[in-house]
């Protein structure tokens, strides 16, 4: 159980992302500031095009932010170069995405260990102990990404994003391919990292019962931030959804 | 405007997937190249001297000459019965001669490979064909005087006045003033043609008694046949009397063999080029069609039928094929004045003629590159018009592989039996030839399976290479194997071109290093001269040359070897002819008998002896029609030694059997006297053969050195090849490289997502790139070594009876392939590289 429940663990400030130039100019993120606490579970939802994915994007550093600032932890990401970018989506942030986690080559104990390997570093092995079991997936280890379930393998790639114990852990449509008895497992996953080992973890989603998991909820439209809901339930956020289009 | 809409797709994908295709272009113009400039070269030179010859030839309608080279000729009292012959018009009489010819500065004009030789200057009114141009000066009027052909006079910087020497095999060097500087029609580029004054010509260079040949021209009204069957019936036994048209014919069809070689080398660069060609066509295709799946699937929801679907991915591989076969045909009209220009600049002297683009070339090489394009795009293209409408609104595409990877790998393992089997049959065969065809036919089952059976072995020999060589790099290290692997088809593909070039050029070089070291091994064993007098690849030494050699202080002996040509009981022999003491310089067992080549004595070798059924003691006649024969005495029989060949004679019954004029030695080796200093004696030597230019004198070392430069140069040709299947190699490294990466686009941004560094992207993907490179390296050595092994052991009679394997010749390839996998992967690794992280979740 963590106590830093306060502390920041990611920040845009006035964050503004366009996508082309001139006359076709499109204004994806407009000016957003938020902040992510640590130790905590937020999804963000919003309709198609209201900016959810790329503002997830920037806050990852996947993608270059057009104005504005973005931090994770105490680092902030505009200015820095692709290695130290890359080192820090290495060292710091977990990425669980909706399809296309994992390494086809590689069996699924490599791609948990995959970031670390990459960094050169060993892995904590009692961690990924604790991290393997927690997520049911030992038996499964040895086997590469083809013989595993679309479960099994966001499973595996949960275990991925957890096993380097990084500041932040992003999801992007996490559940978006799976059944819905895979999709309530690889959220309660989510759920427990951080319940039970004090892991930040942020979600995009377009799906009530998803965001139902978190503890925060935000609402995009247009490129900005509309609306915030804590401990949601599903019949909430349908209706504040309901709401919004309205 | 909108009848073709498929076409305008097409074309529009072509100028959509620019840099792709360039490699496509490329790979189809490397082929074509190859094929059209073969066929231009041969063809321009085929003509040329067809014209040279035609020109040389005009107007004859009858031409004289011995039966054989070893013939004295044409007697000069059957000159007069010749003229009588009803029908004749003119008759031009030769005496022709090899001759090196000597500037006035004193140095030798090179001829190349072109023939240099001294002849009779026809007067006017003997002169058959166009009467002869001058370009300066005039005819030789009296002893002394002689004229020159335009291209050695330009070569040697002579011009007229200037006095010049001509060496002759035995006489003095002849000193000569340029009269003047005659014009052939079509000039070639190293022939040297010294006309001398009639009288001083037959006076020099002929034996006193006999033309070489006798052309005769045919009154009007008179056929070339009526004419040549009158005059062969008064002319004397033992000489061919031919038409005009036999003798042009003759000609062509020698120049016609002698450029065949050429011909299918070059051909053979075309069509490897063209064969890596064809996979690089089908990655291409593959890629693109891959690429644009989504948009092949709409095209089929909103109406495309497959057939459009198929056609207008046949249209891009027909666009594709035509330009890069036009392209093609241009470079190999550049790659055939290129050749000719390389040639000249060593003095092989071809002639200048323009250059002769047929039509068969041109129909060719565009068949060809077309064709090639055409179908090695077309299962691609099948595969995209398979593609399901449907297809267009899924979120995933996986293409519809075809997958028949067992009956590749049985068909594989079949071909290596049968290639096995055949090489074994050809290694164990008694027959050279027999051997050298079941082992190339084994070699080319052994290929193929080769080909069949490399995504299986690639799957073998890569990973544990890549563990090697990957362990230093980390998880990239290990990923580039495992990725190297992942499509073993297409690794086994790309990694042909080395394979091939690579078979080939160590066969190649471990049958040149044999060589050289047989005839080094042969040397240092049996050859106990300590200078060797020679002069060039195929002159002789002048006979007064090695007299004058002989005598300066200490040299111990002089042993000459002539060739001695000749009917031994009626079958043509080639042997020797000795002057001086044997053993003094050679060392040669003898198996009965005793072999010393003296007075009317005939030794032999072994299997001579038993190919002719030979007994010691037995008489035998060797006879030069026109000269003489002589009776003479099988006294000894000596084991096989390429050094002195068939069989021996004395130098006595040599000169029984060769006129005065064409007395000299092959080759002289000398034993210095003991005590004496070897390079004192060698530079008296040198001295005392100056005189005749071209007289080269080597120790031991030297010769052996020179024997050596002559492999070496040969092998030289090798590396041509060589750097030919590097470039095809590097272009297809590329292209499949590039395909790869675009494969695996969203992968590598997954893993660029999750922290893997540029660099690490590229040290992949150049790993990925050395693996596929030192892969088909292997693969071409391992053939390669063993064939080239296989090769020299079965010509072991021919004299390659020392097995050199050049290992760090090998190794040395091997490390080039290796440089060329990572210089190729450059441009793809950074392409990768630059693989935005985002590209994981969305179409970036």
């Amino acid at each position: 159980m963590t106590t830093t429940t306060t502390q920041i663990a990611a920040r845009a400030v006035d964050l503004v992302k366009t996508y082309g130039s001139g006359g076709t100019t499109v204004q994806a993120l407009n000016g957003v500031n938020v902040e992510l606490v640590r130790g905590e579970f937020t999804a963000i939802m919003g309709p198609s095009g209201s900016g959810k994915s790329t503002l997830m994007h920037c806050l990852a550093g996947l993608d270059s932010v057009s104005s504005g600032s973005v931090s994770i932890g105490d680092a902030e990401l505009s200015g820095l170069s692709d290695n130290k970018m890359t080192a820090l989506r290495r060292d710091r942030i977990g990425f669980v995405f909706q399809s296309f986690n994992l390494v086809p080559t590689l069996t699924a104990l490599e791609n948990i260990t995959l970031p670390m390997d990459l960094a050169g570093r060993k892995p904590d092995r009692e961690w990924l102990d604790t991290v393997v079991d927690t997520l049911g997936i030992r038996d499964r280890l040895g086997h590469r990404p083809s013989e595993l379930s679309g479960g099994q393998q966001q499973r595996v790639a949960c275990a991925r994003a957890l096993a380097s114990q990084p500041d932040i852990v992003f999801g992007d449509e996490p559940t978006g391919n799976l059944d819905s008895r895979s999709s309530a497992e690889v959220l309660g996953i989510l759920r427990s990292s951080v319940d039970r080992l004090g892991q930040t973890v942020v979600v995009v989603t377009h799906d009530p019962r998803a965001a139902a998991y978190a503890d925060r909820v935000l609402f995009l439209a247009d490129g900005d931030i509309v609306n915030e809901m804590r401990d949601p339930t599903e019949a909430r956020v349908l209706d504040l959804m309901k709401n919004m289009e309205d | 405007m909108a009848r073709r809409p498929m076409g305008r797709v097409s074309i529009r994908n072509l100028r959509a997937h620019k840099v792709r295709l360039i490699l496509t272009v490329l790979s189809v113009i490397l082929g074509t190249a190859f094929v059209t400039g073969s066929y231009v070269f041969t063809d321009t030179l085929k003509s040329s001297f067809t014209g040279i010859f035609n020109d040389a030839y005009k107007g004859i309608a009858t031409h004289v000459e011995p039966a054989h080279s070893y013939d004295a000729g044409i007697p000069f009292a059957d000159l007069a019965t010749i003229r009588r012959v009803p029908g004749v018009d003119r008759v031009a009489p030769g005496v022709e001669r090899p001759a090196a010819l000597v500037d006035s500065k004193g140095t030798k004009v090179a001829s190349g490979g072109a023939p240099s030789v001294a002849d009779t200057w026809t007067v006017p009114a003997d002169r058959i064909g166009d009467p002869t141009r001058f370009e300066s000066g005039g005819p030789p009027t009296r002893s002394g005087q002689a004229v020159l052909n335009a291209g050695a006079a330009h070569k040697g910087h002579i011009r007229v006045g200037d006095r010049v020497r001509i060496v002759l095999s035995n006489r003095p060097v002849l000193t000569l003033t340029v009269s003047g500087i005659y014009r052939t029609k079509t000039e070639s580029g190293g022939y040297i043609g010294v006309l001398l004054s009639p009288g001083q010509a037959r006076q020099v260079l002929s034996d006193g008694r006999h033309y070489t040949s006798v052309d005769a021209s045919a009154k009007p009204g008179v056929s070339e046949q009526e004419l040549t069957a009158r005059i062969a019936k008064v002319a004397p036994s033992g000489l061919t009397v031919e038409t005009g048209t036999k003798l042009r014919d003759d000609t062509n069809a020698q120049i016609q063999t002698a450029l065949s070689f050429v011909n299918y080398l070059l051909l053979a660069f075309g069509f490897i080029a063209l064969i890596v060609g064809t996979f690089i066509i089908y990655n291409t295709f593959s890629m693109i069609v891959a690429q644009r799946l989504r948009e092949l699937a709409l095209l089929r929801a909103v109406g495309a039928s497959r057939k459009q679907v198929r056609r207008s991915v046949l249209l891009e591989a027909l666009f594709t094929g035509v330009i890069g076969s036009v392209l093609g045909i241009v470079g190999g009209v550049g790659l055939a004045i290129g050749l000719r220009e390389l040639l000249n600049a060593f003095n092989v002297g071809l002639p200048s003629g323009s250059l002769l683009l047929r039509p068969r070339t041109l129909i060719v090489a565009l068949v060809l590159g077309v064709g090639v394009t055409l179908l090695s795009a077309y299962i691609p293209a099948r595969r995209a018009s398979s593609i399901a409408p449907v297809e267009a609104m899924r979120e995933e595409f996986a293409l519809p592989s075809s997958s028949s990877s067992t009956r590749r790998t049985i068909l594989g393992l079949a071909l290596l039996v049968l290639g096995v089997v055949l090489t074994v049959l050809g290694a164990t065969s008694s027959s050279t030839s027999h051997g050298s065809a079941l082992i190339g036919a084994g070699l080319l089952g052994v290929g193929g399976a080769a080909l069949m059976l490399s995504p299986v072995l690639a799957r073998i020999v890569i990973p544990p290479i890549g563990w090697v060589a990957g362990r230093p790099f980390g998880r990239p290290g290990t990923l580039a194997p495992a990725n190297a692997v992942r499509n073993p088809r297409r690794t086994a593909a790309t990694a042909f071109a080395l394979t091939l070039g690579l078979l080939i050029v160590s066969g190649i070089s471990v049958i040149g290093a044999s060589a050289k070291g047989s005839v080094e091994h042969l040397f240092d064993n049996n050859v106990r001269a300590d200078l060797v007098l020679t002069a060039g690849q195929q002159g002789t030494v002048p006979q007064p040359a090695i007299d004058a050699a002989a005598k300066q202080s200490g040299v111990g002996s002089m042993t000459q070897f002539h060739l001695a040509f000749g009917l031994l009981d009626g079958a043509e022999e080639a042997g020797s002819g000795i002057d001086g003491p044997l053993p003094a310089v050679l060392a040669l067992p003898a198996v009965s008998g005793s072999i010393a080549p003296v007075g009317n004595n005939l030794v032999a070798s072994e299997s001579k002896a038993r190919e002719r059924g030979w007994k010691i003691g037995s008489m035998h006649t060797l006879t030069h029609p026109g000269v003489g024969s002589v009776r003479l005495k099988l006294v000894g029989i000596y084991q096989d030694s390429q050094l002195a060949g068939a069989w021996l004679v004395s130098g006595a019954t040599y000169r029984a059997l060769t006129p005065a004029n064409e007395r000299a030695a092959e080759v002289g080796l000398i034993r210095i006297a003991p005590g004496a200093d070897l390079s004192q004696v060698q530079s008296r030597v040198e001295k005392a053969t100056n005189p005749y230019y071209v007289v080269s004198v080597d120790t031991r070392t030297q010769f052996k050195g020179q024997i050596a430069a002559q492999v070496n140069t040969l092998l030289g040709l090798l590396y041509a090849l060589l750097a030919l299947a590097i470039v095809i190699a590097i272009l297809g490294i590329i292209n499949t490289l590039a395909l790869s990466v675009v494969e695996r686009r969203r992968e590598i941004g997954m893993m660029r997502a999750v922290g893997m560094m540029r660099r690490q992207v590229r040290r992949t993907i150049y790993l990925e790139s050395f693996l596929i490179a030192v892969f088909g390296a292997l693969l071409g050595l391992a053939l390669g070594i063993v064939y080239g092994v296989l090769f020299t052991k079965l010509l072991k009679d021919q004299g390659l009876d020392v097995l050199v394997i050049p290992w760090t010749q090998a190794l040395a390839f091997l490390v080039v392939a290796g440089i060329v996998g990572v210089l190729a992967a450059l441009w793809p690794g950074v392409r990768a590289a630059r693989t935005p992280p985002l590209a994981a979740i969305v179409d970036a």
